[in-house]
C-alpha cells in the first residue's frame, strides 16, 4: 500500500482549522483566555528638527490594569521608532519582527533604514494577517529625506500626517493637538504638547493612565525619555509598614543570598579533525 | 590514480578515506589571495589582499571584509560568490539568534552555525562544497577570539592565522612574530608586515583591507587612509 504524502506549500497568514472546535468548546461551557490589550493613548507629531512620539504607560486586561508601567514605543532601527495600541502582544511582536529584518537589510545595503520602509514591512504584514493581528500604530523617525510621521491601522492601511494620535485615547489626545498644533514648534514646545495630549488621554479615558513616556527623533540623535512625566504617584504608602495576624505562621527568618557555581569544564570548543 | 575514478560524486568516499571534492575545495581556497588574522590581548584584526583584476576596476565598491554582527566581522580565502552567500546565511542567523534569546549571538555559536552550513553542503545530493575558507574575528564576554570555518565544516580557533595563497611563508612569520600579549596596534602593524612578506608590487591603503575589532567590542573596517597611517608607521 503505498503512501502519498501531499507536501502542500505554505499558505501564510492564520490557519482557521480550529475554529469548529472552539466553538464547540466554548458552547460545553469553556471559558477562552482574554489577551492583554493596551487601551491606549500614544501620539505624534514632526516639529522643526524631526519627530516626537509619545505614549502612556498602562496595559488592560478588561477592567482591570494589568502592566502600570508598561513600555508602549518600541524600537524599530536606531533612527526609527514605533508606538503601538491594541493588543499587547501583537505589538511586540510585529515591531520585533519588523525590527530584526530592517537589521538585515541595514548590513546588506550599508545604509541607514529609511522610515517608508519599516512602513511597508508593517503594513504588507498586517494586510496579510486581515486584521486579525491587532496592532495599531504610530510610525515615526528621522532617515535621509528628513522627519516622518505615519500611522499604520490594523487592517493595513496607512496615513501620513504631521500629527498623529492612535488607541482609546486618540480623541482627548487629538483634541489637544487640534487646538494647539503648528508647524515649526520647537523641541522643548513639542515635547510639551506631546505630554500634554498624553495628559488629557491619561485623565480622561479610562484605558489609558500611569505616566507618559516620550522619544524625540531628529536627524542623528535620538532621546528615550522613559517616564518623562509621572502624574500619577502612589501618593499613600502606610509608615507602619504590613503586619501579619498571630495566625500566620514564619517558616523562615534566615535570608541566603545565591551564590553563583562557576564549574570549569575541560575542553574547549576546537574541533579535531 | 584510484582516487581521481571517486572525485566525480561529492558523496562518495574515495578509497583512502577522503572526501575528495573537499580536498580539490581547499585547493581552490590555496589559490585565493592571502588572508590573515591574529588576536591581540584587546582585539582581533583580520586582514587581506585585495588584488583586483585591472585598474579600470573601481575598488572602492569591492569589499572583502564584511560585517556580521556588530561585534563579529569575517574575511575569506577562495571564491568570492561563495563567501556573498555565506555571509548572508551567517548574518540571518546571528539575528534570528538575537530574536530568540535577545542577547547578541556569541562567536562560537555564529561559527558553529556557518560551518553546520558548509558541511551541509558536503552531506547533500547535487551541490557541491563552498570554496572558501573564513576567517571570522568576534570579541564577546570571552573575549577576543578568532576562528578559521573550512570548506569541510571544520572550524579551529587561532591566535594567529593564514590562509591562501602564501599560507605557509605566512604562517611561518606570524610564528615567529607572535607574542601572547601583543596589543591590537601591534598586531595590525605585524599583519601588514605579513602581507607585505608575500605581496606582488607595491603595498598601498588601495590594495589591502584590514577589520578591526576593540574592546569597545565594535568590528570596523579601516579606511584606506587609516591603513596608510599604519603603513607609514610601519616604513
Amino acid at each position: 500500500m503505498s503512501k502519498v504524502a501531499i507536501d502542500m506549500p505554505p499558505k501564510g497568514g492564520f490557519s482557521f482549522d480550529l475554529c469548529k472546535r472552539n466553538d464547540m468548546l466554548v458552547k460545553n461551557g469553556l471559558k477562552m483566555p482574554s489577551f492583554l490589550k493596551t487601551g491606549t493613548t500614544i501620539v505624534g507629531l514632526i516639529f522643526q528638527d524631526g519627530v516626537i512620539l509619545g505614549a502612556d504607560t498602562r496595559a488592560t486586561e478588561g477592567p482591570i490594569v494589568a502592566d502600570k508601567n508598561c513600555e508602549k514605543i518600541h524600537y524599530i532601527a536606531p533612527n526609527i521608532y514605533c508606538c503601538g495600541a491594541g493588543t499587547a502582544a501583537d505589538t511586540e511582536a510585529v515591531t520585533d519582527m519588523i525590527s530584526s529584518q530592517l537589521t538585515l537589510h541595514r548590513y546588506h545595503t550599508g545604509r541607514e533604514s529609511r522610515v517608508v520602509t519599516a512602513l511597508s514591512l508593517l503594513k504588507s504584514h498586517l494586510f496579510n494577517y486581515q486584521g486579525h493581528v491587532s496592532a495599531a500604530l504610530v510610525l515615526g523617525g528621522v532617515d535621509i529625506t528628513g522627519p516622518h510621521l505615519h500611522t499604520i491601522y490594523p487592517h493595513g492601511s496607512t496615513d501620513t500626517l504631521p500629527y498623529a494620535t492612535m488607541g482609546s485615547g486618540s480623541l482627548a489626545a487629538m483634541a489637544i493637538f487640534e487646538s494647539k498644533y503648528r508647524e515649526g514648534l520647537t523641541r522643548d514646545e513639542g515635547v510639551e504638547l506631546v505630554a500634554e495630549a498624553i495628559r488629557s488621554g491619561i485623565f480622561n479615558d479610562l484605558g489609558s493612565g500611569s505616566n507618559v513616556d516620550i522619544c524625540v527623533l531628529t536627524k542623528g540623535h535620538k532621546e528615550y525619555l522613559r517616564n518623562h512625566e509621572t502624574p500619577n504617584p502612589r501618593t499613600y504608602v502606610s509608615e507602619k509598614g504590613y503586619s501579619f495576624s498571630k495566625k500566620t505562621e514564619i517558616l523562615l527568618t534566615k535570608i541566603t543570598p545565591l551564590v553563583e557555581k562557576i564549574e570549569i569544564i575541560e575542553g574547549g570548543d576546537a574541533m579535531e579533525e | 590514480m584510484g582516487d581521481s575514478q571517486y572525485s566525480f560524486s561529492l558523496t562518495t568516499f574515495s578509497p583512502s578515506g577522503k572526501l575528495v571534492q573537499i580536498e580539490h575545495a581547499l585547493t581552490a581556497v590555496g589559490s585565493g589571495q592571502t588572508s590573515l588574522g591574529i588576536k591581540a590581548s584587546n582585539g582581533v584584526v583580520i586582514a587581506t589582499e585585495k588584488k583586483l583584476p585591472s585598474i579600470l576596476v573601481d575598488e572602492a565598491s569591492v569589499q572583502k571584509i564584511q560585517i556580521l554582527t556588530p561585534n563579529i566581522g569575517v574575511v575569506y580565502s577562495g571564491m568570492g560568490p561563495d563567501s556573498r552567500v555565506l555571509v548572508r546565511k551567517s548574518r540571518k542567523q546571528a539575528e534570528q539568534y538575537h530574536r530568540l534569546y535577545k542577547e547578541p549571538i556569541p562567536v562560537t555559536q555564529l561559527v558553529r552555525e556557518t560551518a553546520a552550513v558548509m558541511q551541509e553542503f558536503t552531506q547533500s545530493g547535487g551541490v557541491r562544497p563552498f570554496g572558501v575558507s573564513l576567517l571570522v574575528a568576534g570579541f564577546d564576554d570571552k573575549g577576543p577570539q578568532l576562528y578559521q570555518v573550512d570548506p569541510s565544516g571544520s572550524y579551529f580557533s587561532w591566535k594567529a592565522s593564514a590562509m591562501g595563497k602564501n599560507v605557509s611563508n605566512a604562517k611561518t612569520f606570524l610564528e615567529k612574530r607572535y607574542t601572547d600579549d601583543m596589543e591590537l596596534d601591534d598586531a595590525v602593524h605585524t599583519a601588514i608586515l605579513t602581507l607585505k612578506e608575500g605581496f606582488e608590487g607595491q603595498i598601498s591603503g588601495k590594495n589591502i583591507e584590514i577589520g578591526i575589532i576593540g574592546a569597545d567590542k565594535k568590528f570596523r573596517v579601516l579606511t584606506p587612509s587609516e591603513i596608510e597611517d599604519y603603513l607609514q608607521e610601519v616604513e
